[in-house]
């Protein structure tokens, strides 16, 4: 629909239309002998009003309801289009909409007696409007209709059929799903209808008479009664990509549906990679495009399998047409935010854009390159993108701005460029969004590049002497409290801060006082300077005049902590340098909240939320940033109720997951009484699967550690139909010492078995073990793992099991405990400084490893290494830019708290795979080695 | 004739000679209306008759008047309704099964109270006992009697015996309909 100026104020003359009058008008409808031409006006009138968003109240909409039906006695067409428009927008306020079933069924079956081409203009309408009439347990009373209109051959109608079915799915769901031969039958004959439309430039002039939408529509509706059945929708996806669906939007939800199959189920991925591979070369570019991008989504790509679809898009870089540019573009730069090498083909033709006088398509290929770019690149680049940022919308400028907040956690050498670049347009014109995007890149520089640190808090302070923004501004001042007591030259923010105090509103007054408390406590090295608590004192001391309660207060009450004799209170209050940890508060708190009456006996337990130290929270923080790329989706639609198979979680959300698992881990085994003896829980492995997902019993491993402790869970499904398991335990057992000095160190302690065992239902078996190694506890050994438990069947006459079982045994795959078990990763701003510390203190351990061709490239190795060393990649190394070498650093900490460093040097070929050299240093003796044994 | 000046003759026989009137068809579910009209309106008699959703609307052209017919269903959900469709028109036809005298009584009660609603007073009512072929079917005194009708006063009332199977009395039934035509 297009609304031109034009149209918009001949609107306002034709129609002074409001609620009241046209209900008045209403009783045109019981007049005699009815007016159609009348009639048809008023009815527009109701449809306008409804559709510009005003409701009829109950009593309204239903008399307007009963006088409309009395159109019924008038055979006039187009009149009868009108009223099935409006009745259908009135079926859910009007009451006994029901009224009208028989007619309009009548009108569905043609049987109105009228010559077809009349009845052709609102057999579609009629369908329609039935669908909202109906209800669940009529749907049986239009069955036969609606399965002979899914099959008419005019389009409207098929179309307005398969539509309506497609609604009333999930009322009568067993209905409808009796419709599927009908609806197969409806993909199959609109492709007989020829002259469909290419591309999107000319499909919104077509028809739909003739255009195959009703491919579309069958598709989606044959979609929505398979969603539940995987091989029925795999057989439905080969079956219509055979070229006999010549509907581009069809073609394109098939697209969709086998993204989604290959998504869901490693098995189909080749087979549905090989359906989108072809479909870059359809005819129609719609279908091009979701190919590309839904090849670009696939988990884990490969280079290989990538590359067709970056080259589908690389032609589309050079069309003629500004919209194919831009949609390849745009897929392109949110592939680049993942896998930046990939891209770097595309670059030359990329870079032809930049100057394009269309801007949206300057800016994705702008940011496209500063994502593929290298670190020689990146000046040339900010040089360009000042050029165009004058003339670019504020939406666009946060568009670069993100891109080159993630480059410079991505090259911190490049820090000084971007950082001025950052600062130059902090000073331009922009709204706030505009700021804040700015601010927090800034912010995020502090946080994460050290180097830059004062030069960027001066920028912000003299941001704040002229910010018209106090949201900002607030937090700018609680940056300045956090970070500028660290630095050389504390006394030199204490200053900016005190002019806001002065001069700003309430609100930036108060954030003010609470930065300046911060320096009065804090300094370097722990110490406080007297001179500035002196003067913080006096400052503050001051504010206890402010007009302003809140400041006041903040003022006394820092004061009062600041003086303070004992330290320590003011070091809790003020500097508050931990905090909870907030995905897992906001977990918790969303299922106190959602869950049922009785979960509000008890107030929250705000204990129950881990305390994580700053740098815990950066560390999370920050490898979020870097990751997570918002790529908005439209995959098919997932079904609810159907959850997803284990599918692999993205980065980001695995890095929230990561805090929430160990959470839940930590419930979970404070509420089996045997293990509360052990002390918290210091570290959980990732779950294992120890046996594949399809075996009569699916065994899954989480090692756990405590202090003198390991603890092994698994967790047991049995999968025999019409079986009981009963007295399940586990022997597992560690592996034999080669010589008496390598003794694992474990004792078995306990197992607590699961009694009984149901078909598909799972168990937890816990096998503990004392940690009696000496010195470096730290037992690395492999455990074989043996299944016992009683087998009994049920007898099917009574559903009870037999009386007599017989034992069996069942083994399942190794268990490997090794030094990543003992290790959590850890966050620290800069590698440099660790690496030296931790090597004056303790040992280095150097070894050279080959990972083969397994390991498909580096990025995979890193993403491997950081997991199975269980430590965090620093200083953007985990984000790979050159393909053939990289640098990997790493850090940690042991369960005790020692330090642990890694760096790996890396080098790719494709004919040797990933070779690599690491070195690692930790402050424990006999650690160093731990780690680099956990490679092998 | 050629086009035009048949559409100038239909017109002036709208003008001055044509007359439309509304009636509304009642009565328990089963009873015949929808067959009666269906019969009415020239269309087969069928014996597997779907029962009415909500009301279903014919014209029945007699000479120059044109019966618009309001045929309503007559399952319990729908009584309510019968009123909304009455007011207004020229005459309510009552239809009851005269073969299933168990259903009399509720149809009795059925009719009774709608007549009380005083948006209907005066306007004349025909009650059809339907499917006088069957031979279980009670005779026009008997229904009169069961119906109660000798009770209501205030409007013109009458009743005969049909079958819209064997289209008997029928003409009588237009006939009548025709002479409450309000020109
Ligand atoms: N024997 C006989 N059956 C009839 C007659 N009129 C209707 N029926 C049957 O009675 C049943 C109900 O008819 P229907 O018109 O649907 O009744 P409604 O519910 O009042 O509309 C159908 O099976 C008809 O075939 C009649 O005059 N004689
Ligand atoms: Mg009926």
């Amino acid at each position: 629909m297009r609304y031109s100026k034009k149209d918009e104020d001949a609107d306002q003359a034709i129609f002074k239309v409001d609620r009241s009058s046209v209900f008045q008008e209403a009783r045109l409808f019981n007049t005699s002998p009815i007016s159609p031409r009348r009639c048809r006006i008023l009815l527009t009138k109701i449809t306008y009003l409804l559709h510009t968003g005003e409701r009829f109240p109950t009593s309204e909409a239903t008399s307007l309801f009963f006088g409309i039906t009395k159109l019924f006695q008038h055979r006039d067409a187009a009149l009868r289009q009108m009223v099935y428009l409006v009745i259908k927008e009135l079926a859910d306020t009007a009451e006994d909409v029901i009224m009208v079933t028989s007619s309009v069924m009548k009108d569905v079956a043609g049987s109105g007696g009228r010559g077809a081409g009349e009845q052709e203009v609102y057999r579609a309408n009629a369908i329609r409007a039935l669908c909202r009439i109906i209800d669940g347990t009529t749907v049986q009373a239009i069955e036969r209709l609606l399965k002979t209109a899914i099959v008419d051959k005019t389009p409207s109608v098929s179309s307005a059929a398969l539509v309506s079915s497609y609604h009333l799915l999930p009322t009568a769901r067993d209905v409808v799903r009796r419709w599927a031969n009908e609806t197969q039958e409806a993909v199959l004959s609109g492709s007989k209808s020829s002259g469909f439309s290419l591309g999107f430039g000319s499909s919104a002039s077509s028809t739909p008479q003739g255009s195959g939408m009703t491919q579309y529509h069958a598709i989606g509706l044959l979609y929505q009664m398979r969603a539940h059945d995987r091989m029925a929708l795999v057989k439905m996806v080969q079956q219509f990509s055979s070229g006999n669906v010549k509907n581009p939007a069809a073609v394109v939800m098939l697209v969709r549906l086998a993204a989604k199959l290959a998504d869901e189920d490693p098995g189909l991925r080749k087979p549905m990679y090989t359906l989108l591979d072809g479909w870059l070369r359809h005819k129609a570019e719609m279908v091009n495009f979701e190919a590309a991008k839904a090849i670009c989504e696939l988990k884990d790509v490969t280079d290989a399998e990538v590359a067709p679809a970056i080259h589908a898009l690389q032609l589309y870089l050079t069309s003629p047409r500004a919209v194919a540019k831009f949609t390849a573009i745009r897929i392109l730069h949110n592939f680049a935010s993942i896998r930046p090498a990939a891209v770097n083909v595309c670059n030359i033709d990329i870079e032809t854009l930049i100057s394009n006088t269309n801007r949206s398509i300057a800016t994705f290929a702008i940011t496209t390159l500063l994502k593929t770019g290298n670190e020689g690149s990146v000046d040339r680049l900010m040089g360009k993108t000042s050029a165009i940022m004058a003339d670019i919308t504020d939406e666009f400028k946060i568009t670069i701005v993100e891109a080159i907040r993630t480059l410079c956690l991505k090259f911190p050498s490049k820090q000084a460029g971007m950082l001025s670049f950052l600062s130059g347009i902090l000073r331009d014109e922009g709204g706030y969004e505009f700021k804040r995007a700015v601010v927090e890149s800034m912010f995020d520089l502090i946080k994460f590049v050290p180097e830059s640190r004062e030069e960027a808090l001066a920028h912000l302070c003299e941001f704040i002497e002229d910010c018209e923004f106090t949201k900002l501004a607030v937090r700018i001042l609680h940056l300045l409290g956090t970070e500028g007591p660290k630095t050389s030259q504390p006394t030199k923010y204490i200053r900016y801060i005190y002019n806001r105090v002065v001069l700003e509103n309430a609100v930036v007054r108060a954030a003010a006082v609470t930065a300046l408390a911060k320096f009065g406590v804090a300094s370097k090295d722990g110490k406080v300077d007297p001179e500035v608590k002196k003067s913080v004192v006096v400052l503050l001391t001051r504010c206890l005049d402010d007009p302003d309660d809140e400041v006041r207060d903040r003022a006394a009450l820092n004061l009062r902590l600041i003086q303070e004799e004992e330290g320590e209170v003011a070091e809790r209050f003020i500097k508050n340098e931990s905090t909870f940890s907030l995905p897992i508060f906001e977990h918790q708190l969303v299922m106190y909240v959602t869950g049922d009456q009785s979960t509000f006996d008890a107030p929250f337990d705000i204990s129950s939320i881990p305390i994580v130290t700053r740098a815990e929270a950066d560390a999370e923080d920050r490898s979020l940033k870097l990751r997570s790329t918002t790529m908005p989706t439209l995959r098919a639609p997932t079904t609810p109720g159907v959850p997803r198979p284990s599918a692999a979680p993205s980065a980001a959300e695995a890095a929230t997951s990561a805090a929430a698992a160990a959470q839940q881990h930590a419930q979970q085994l404070a509420a089996v009484p045997e293990l509360k003896p052990y002390g918290p829980l210091l570290k959980s492995s990732r779950e294992v699967e120890l046996t594949e997902a399809e075996t009569e019993y699916v065994v899954t491993a989480i090692k756990h550690i405590f202090k003198d402790h390991l603890v092994l869970q698994f967790n047991v499904k049995n999968t025999l139909t019409d079986t009981i398991l009963e007295d399940v335990s586990m022997v597992a057992t560690p592996a034999d010492p080669e010589d008496e000095e390598q003794a694992p160190g474990l004792e078995e302690d306990f197992i607590i078995p699961v009694p009984k065992l149901a078909t598909e239902e799972v168990g937890t078996i816990y096998v503990s073990f004392k940690r009696t190694g000496e010195e470096s506890n730290y037992a690395i050994t492999t455990f074989t793992n043996v299944l016992k438990f009683t087998l009994k069947e049920i007898d099917p006459s009574t559903g009870e099991p037999e009386d007599q079982g017989f034992e069996d045994e069942y083994q399942v795959e190794d268990l490997e405990l090794t030094g990543g078990d003992y290790v959590v990763p850890s966050f620290a701003g800069s590698f440099g400084n660790i690496w030296e510390q931790v090597g004056a203190a303790g040992s280095e351990v150097t070894e050279t490893f080959s990972l083969g061709t397994g390991v498909k490239g580096i990025q995979e190795a890193c993403e491997a290494l950081s997991q199975s060393l269980s430590l965090q990649p620093l200083e953007g190394s985990d984000v790979v830019v050159n393909t053939a070498t990289h640098n990997l650093k790493l850090f940690g900490k042991t369960i005790s708290g020692g330090r642990v460093v890694a760096q790996i040097k890396m080098a790719y070929s494709s004919k040797t795979g990933v070779a690599l050299k690491i070195t690692a240093r930790a402050e424990e003796e006999g650690v160093a080695e731990m780690i680099i044994g956990s490679v092998a | 004739m050629s086009g035009f000046f048949r559409r100038i003759y239909d017109w002036l026989l709208r003008m001055f000679w044509a007359t439309e009137m509304d009636v509304t068809m009642i009565g328990l579910q089963n009873a015949g209306k929808t067959s009666l009209l269906r019969v009415l309106a020239g269309g087969e008699f069928t014996y597997d008759s779907i029962p009415t959703v909500g009301f279903n609307m014919k014209r029945v052209q007699k000479g120059h008047v044109t019966l618009k017919c309001w045929d309503l269903g007559g399952q319990p959900r729908f009584r309510s309704m019968w009123e909304r469709y009455c007011r207004g028109v020229s005459a309510i036809v009552f239809i009851v099964d005269s073969a299933d005298t168990s259903s009399l009584p509720i149809a009795k009660d059925e009719l009774h109270s709608l007549l009380q609603k005083p948006m209907l007073n005066g306007i004349p009512l025909l009650v059809l006992g339907n499917k006088s072929d069957l031979p279980d079917k009670i005779g026009v005194d008997e229904l009169i009697e069961a119906m109660d009708l000798k009770e209501i006063t205030n409007r013109e009332v009458s009743c005969y015996a049909i079958s819209a199977k064997e289209e008997t009395n029928l003409d009588a039934v237009l006939q009548w309909l025709i002479g409450r035509a309000k020109k």
